[in-house]
Order: structure tokens, then sequence, then C-alpha cells
């Protein structure tokens, strides 16, 4: 059988539009096989350059033994995160571990999460092992996170390490208008205070129960901590939508025989007393797409302005001593009762960020303040993540503190961070 | 003055019974589109003017008129976020910082064209009113009027075939009368279960100059959940549906 000529050119013009047809949405999703074992996670790589205050008492304190030449200081490290799940129906066992490595001799390995799960239904669940839990509303500050690991403000969203304990959870929802669904958690804690190096009183087995409610649109949350050795607590909390681009929420606890330390006539005082903490925070989207976060934070057990001031004056005499044995025992006593990035009472937090500004593609620009409200010092922070392709992100950090010497963040021993990180997902 | 009292009684009763056909019209492509309680995946493409291109997979599930949760399956770096939607609320869960955060409706947590309201859509005759606008030889035209302040979109006008009653193309409107965004649905697929609609849906916007996004379904089937699963409590365990 014989074509005529233009027949073939028909052929080819009406292949070549199936061709171009099909290129357009050649996008077919494969289909993924359901693996019930499933590997993942993250290699971030971090140089940071440190602008030291050499004639900072934090300083001379942490460098009096081997004091460097030059007030710029660098750290390069490697942070690999690994984590494993398997999953069927009702059975699971996940793993979350995490790397530090700064050398050979300088490396470490930590087990975030280790934990089994099951569930006999979708209203319960059942987990035990090490586990996060993140309780509260805030971003940056979470004054009812009883069980939760140590946040740090600056970077609210890095993983952290969990708490060894066991867990029950049940959900129901409601089809009223009302009270939409409610849920409660049990949590039970072993203690930690062992005895030799295996063994803890049974008595000092804590528990810890959030009960939850979404009722008239608003997440509510009534908290408790009980202890038979530890500080009890108890909180609230609640976040809501007050418009379709404005969400606020609240924290609220109480914290009874929460231990406390404090300087006086240059020594360290310790007390037992019970104090409210508190948060109020919303966060606003405006019609440029820039998200602002902000919240004042209420940290009751916190030192006052007079009661940081004795603090520093201790941190002083310590560093200007010659007395190394007693520079030894200041440094101590400041890594061991006054750690932390909020030792005060009163902060403001606000945090903007504007994703792909004048078109810059894949760049997400964003600027953060913490404030100290007591003395007006403050730390202030520049962010910038780019993310040029999938699965990579670049992340330039820098920040500065400000402050006199005798505020929060004008006597730290950095004055300015510069950071810049790859982070390389699998 | 008797005639005239008929003639307004008649002109607002056929314009009652317009808009209640209007509606049904709407009622009808909504269930053309997606069985009331479903599972689905779909992936989502975010083109840039420079012609690269963002890619994210969905495992989403909807029950109901107003509870709708989606997981992130890839790219690894988003894989196990989730979000939920139930009503105006919405949450965003990341595994790394492990609690549901609220968030709004109409932030974009995949950067592109689509916001939040787009990729976790509840049913159209949920959110609006229906009326005619005009109707062509194949296709009717509907003004849609947005029920409450909370909805993206305070406008839609939407295109639909007469045979099959199928949607074809949206466009979304501010409450100024500004144009947003277009939606052009395309591709018909036969999904199984007597489900046969658009599989992919072009949007682009004349905000977003140059850029395009595609969000293609793989699958799309009827399936029946408890409503615990629409819950700030089960958005870490989402990914447990699918084994």
């Amino acid at each position: 059988m014989i074509f005529p000529r233009w027949s073939l050119f028909f052929l080819i013009i009406a292949a070549s539009a199936i061709v171009f047809a099909q290129e357009e949405y050649d996008f077919e999703v494969p289909i993924e096989e359901e693996r019930k074992l499933e590997w993942d996670g993250n290699l971030d790589v971090k140089y940071t350059l440190f602008n030291m205050d050499r004639n900072s008492s934090q300083y001379k304190l942490q460098f009096f033994k081997d004091t460097p030449s030059s007030s710029l200081l660098s750290q390069y490290r490697l942070e690999p995160y690994l984590n494993a799940e398997y999953r069927t129906s009702d059975l699971g066992f996940i793993l979350k571990t995490h790397g530090s490595y700064h050398s050979d001799e300088d490396a470490r390995f930590d087990l975030f999460e280790a934990y089994a799960t099951y569930n006999p239904s979708f209203n319960t669940a059942l987990q035990a092992g090490k586990r996060v839990y993140s309780w509260g509303k805030g971003y940056a500050f979470n004054p009812v996170g009883f069980i939760n690991s140590i946040k740090d403000p600056e970077n609210p969203e890095l993983a952290q390490a969990g708490l060894l304990s066991a867990n029950f959870e049940y959900i129901k929802s409601f089809s009223s208008e009302a009270l939409q669904s409610f849920s409660f958690l049990a949590v039970i804690i072993p203690s930690t205070d062992v005895i030799g190096t295996l063994f803890a009183e049974a008595k000092n087995t804590d528990i810890a129960i959030k009960t939850s409610f979404l009722l008239f649109d608003t997440d509510i949350d009534l908290l408790a901590y009980q202890s038979e050795n530890k500080p009890k607590r108890f909180g609230f909390d609640f976040a809501r939508n007050i418009q379709e681009n404005i969400e606020v929420h609240g924290e609220i606890s109480l914290n009874q025989n929460v231990e406390r330390h404090t300087i006086s006539n240059d020594a360290l005082v310790s007390n037992r007393v019970d104090k409210y903490s508190y948060l109020f925070g919303l966060r606003y989207l405006d019609a440029s797409n820039t998200t602002i976060i902000a919240e004042y934070y209420h940290n009751g057990a916190g030192l006052s302005k007079d009661e940081y001031s004795r603090y520093t004056n201790f941190i002083d005499n310590g560093a200007n001593n010659i007395d190394l044995v007693l520079k030894q025992q200041t440094l101590g006593v400041s890594q061991t009762y006054f750690k932390g990035t909020t030792q005060m009472q009163d902060y403001l937090y606000l945090k903007v960020s504007h994703p792909e500004p004048f078109d810059w593609l894949y760049f997400t620009p964003s600027l953060f303040t913490i404030y100290n409200l007591a003395d007006n010092g403050f730390l202030l922070s520049l962010q910038m993540s780019y993310k040029p392709v999938t699965n990579i992100d670049f992340i330039f950090w820098a920040t500065t503190f400000v402050g006199d010497e005798i505020t929060e963040y004008g006597s730290k021993q950095v004055q300015q961070r510069m950071e810049l990180w790859m982070r390389v997902f699998f | 003055m008797k005639f005239l009292s008929i003639f307004i009684i008649t002109i607002l009763f056929a314009g009652n019974i317009a808009a209640q056909d209007a509606n049904k019209l709407l009622k009808e492509v909504d269930d053309n589109l997606m069985p009331e309680s479903y599972e689905s995946i779909r992936k989502l493409i975010n083109e840039e003017p420079d012609g690269s291109k963002k890619e994210f997979t969905f495992y989403t599930v909807k029950k109901g008129k107003d509870k709708i949760a989606m997981l992130y399956l890839a790219p690894a770096s988003e894989k196990g976020r989730s979000t939920l939607r139930l009503g105006e609320n919405m949450w965003l869960y990341i595994p790394s910082a492990n609690k549901p955060i609220r968030i709004t409706s109409l932030q974009s947590v995949v950067g592109g064209v689509f916001n939040n309201a787009d990729i976790m859509q509840l049913d159209y005759s949920t959110e609006y009113d229906a009326t005619y606008s005009t109707r062509t030889d194949t296709e009717y035209i509907l003004d849609l009027k947005a029920k409450n302040k909370t909805v993206a979109y305070d406008k839609l006008k939407m295109w639909i075939t007469k045979n099959k009653k199928i949607l074809r193309k949206v466009e979304a409107y501010s409450a100024s009368g500004m144009l947003i965004k277009t939606l052009e649905f395309k591709d018909d697929k036969n999904f199984g279960g007597g489900l046969t609609r658009p599989s992919v849906i072009e949007t682009y916007s004349p905000l977003y100059k140059g850029y395009r996004s595609l969000m293609i379904y793989q699958t799309i089937k009827k399936r029946e959940f408890p409503d615990e699963v629409f819950t700030q409590n089960y958005m870490g365990r989402l990914g447990d549906l699918r084994k």
C-alpha cells in the first residue's frame, strides 16, 4: 500500500502535536511504593565567625586558661541528622538521631527520639520510649512547656532531644458547633535521679497531663505536671484566628516550689518560690505576604534588674581576681545556675519575614529581635535563606548583641556572630 | 397597581428560582469534581519565570464539607509536614517542631501562585452562593459570591460544560473586583469508581507574571474516615492511613 507524500507530512505534524501535548503535562506522578521502613535526614554544615568582646567578664572567665590572640574566632562543624521510621497501620517505631562533629577528638552522637507506638484505634494511641513533646502555643517561648526540651528562642524550629517517658492519648471529635474535638494525654515520666548507675526511686515517677479542646474555633489546653520531688506546675493556653490574617495566642502557668538562684554578698543563694509565667502573642500576615510574629513573655522565676546587676558584679569579681580556683568556681556557678539566653523577667520577641522580595526567587529574608524590657538590651538577627534547588538550603545568619555592659545582652562574651549554613536533605 | 405588584412578585420569584438552579448546578459541579469523602495523591508544580520548577507531592484526605488534611510526601526537605483545615481553622505541623501551629488560609506554605485555600479547597457550594451570569452554546457561566469574609476570594466566575457539568475555568476576584488568579481545568481522566474529571489544574495570576502552577492528580479514591483523623493530634500520624 502506497501513501501519498502529503499524508506523511500530516502524520509528522500530528505526531509532533501529540508529543508537544504530552510534553506540556509530562508530569506523571510515579506510583510510590508504600514502604514500611523509611529513612530520611539532613546534613548541616555550619561555619561560624564570632567577634568576641575581650573586655567582657564572661569572656575573661571562659578563656582564662587559654586566651586567644585575636577577638575574631571561628567554628566549623558538621551536624548529621539521620531518621528512620517503620510504620504499619497500627504499629510504629521512630528513631531520630543527631551527630555533632568538630574534630576527631570532639564529636558526639545524640539519640533525639527512639519510641514505639501502638494505635489500637483512631481514637487512641500508646507510645513508649524517648520522644519530644512540644506543649504550648508560643513561637519563641512556652511557659506551659512543662515537659518540652529546652527551646532556643533564637531558633525555635530546631529539632531537640526528647524525654524518656510513656504516654497514652485519647481523641474524640464532635459534630457540635461549640465543642469540635477533645483530647486527653497522660505522660508517665520515670525518675532520672539515678542511685548508683542504673536505679531510681519509684516514688519519684512524675506524671504530666494535657487536656485539649477545640471550642468555638479556639484551641484550648489545660495542663498539669505532678511530681514528688520537683515543682508542681499548672497551665492554660489558647490560640484563635480572630481574622483571616491574624492569629492570637497566649499561655499562663503557675509553677509551685520552683528553684530560683540569685547572688547575694557575692555568693550563690538558692530558694524555692511559687511563680507565674505568661506569654501573649500574635501572628499577622499582611497583603504583601509579610508575616509578623510578636510575643511578650514574662518569666516569673527570672532575675530582676537588681538581681542581674548583682550577678554581673559576681562575674566581674571572679573574672578580675587573680585566684584561678576562684575563676573556675565562678565559671562553674555561671554555667550551672545561670545558663540560657533569657535569664531575666520580661522580653519582647518580634520577627518579620517576607518570602521572595523584589522577585528574588527562592530567597526568604527575616529579621528578629529579642528585647529585654528591664534593661533595654537586645539582640538583633538577620537571617537569609536561599533554596536554589529542591532539597538544598543555604542560610546566612548574622546576629548582634546590643546594650550597656551591665545589660544581659550587652554583657555577653560575643558581640557579633555570623553563620553560614548549608543544609542538604535526602 | 395590582398589575405592578404581580409583576414585581413574578420577577422576584423568578430570580429566586434562578438562584436555586445556579446553586443546584454548583453542587453538581462539586459532586463531579470530588466524592464527598476521599483520599488522593497529587503533585504540585510551581514554574518560575526562568523556567525552573519546584515540585511537591501531597497525600490528601477529606471528609464531608469542611474537613481536609494534607501530608507532604516529597521533597525530602518538606516530607512529614502536614496541614489541617476544619472550616476556616487551619494548622501547619512541622515534624522538627513537633506541634501544630495555627496559620491563616491566605498564607502560602509552598510558594508560587497557589495559596493554602487553593490547595486545601473545600466544596465551592460550601463557601459560595451562585447566580447565573451568561451562557454560551456549550457552557454555563456562574457568578459566585463568598458566603462570608473569611473565604479567600470574594467573587468567582466559573465556566461549566453544559453536557457533563464539568468545571473548565475559574476566575478569582478580590472584593474590589481585581482579578487575582485564573484556574483552568484540563485533561479529563477516569479515576475509577465512576469519577471522570479534569486531572490537571493550571493556575496563573496577573500578580505573579511569568509564574505558572500546575496541580496534577494521580489518584482520587472514595474513602470514609473517622472524624478523629481530622484533629490536630492526628497530624503527625496521617501517614498511617496509607499503610
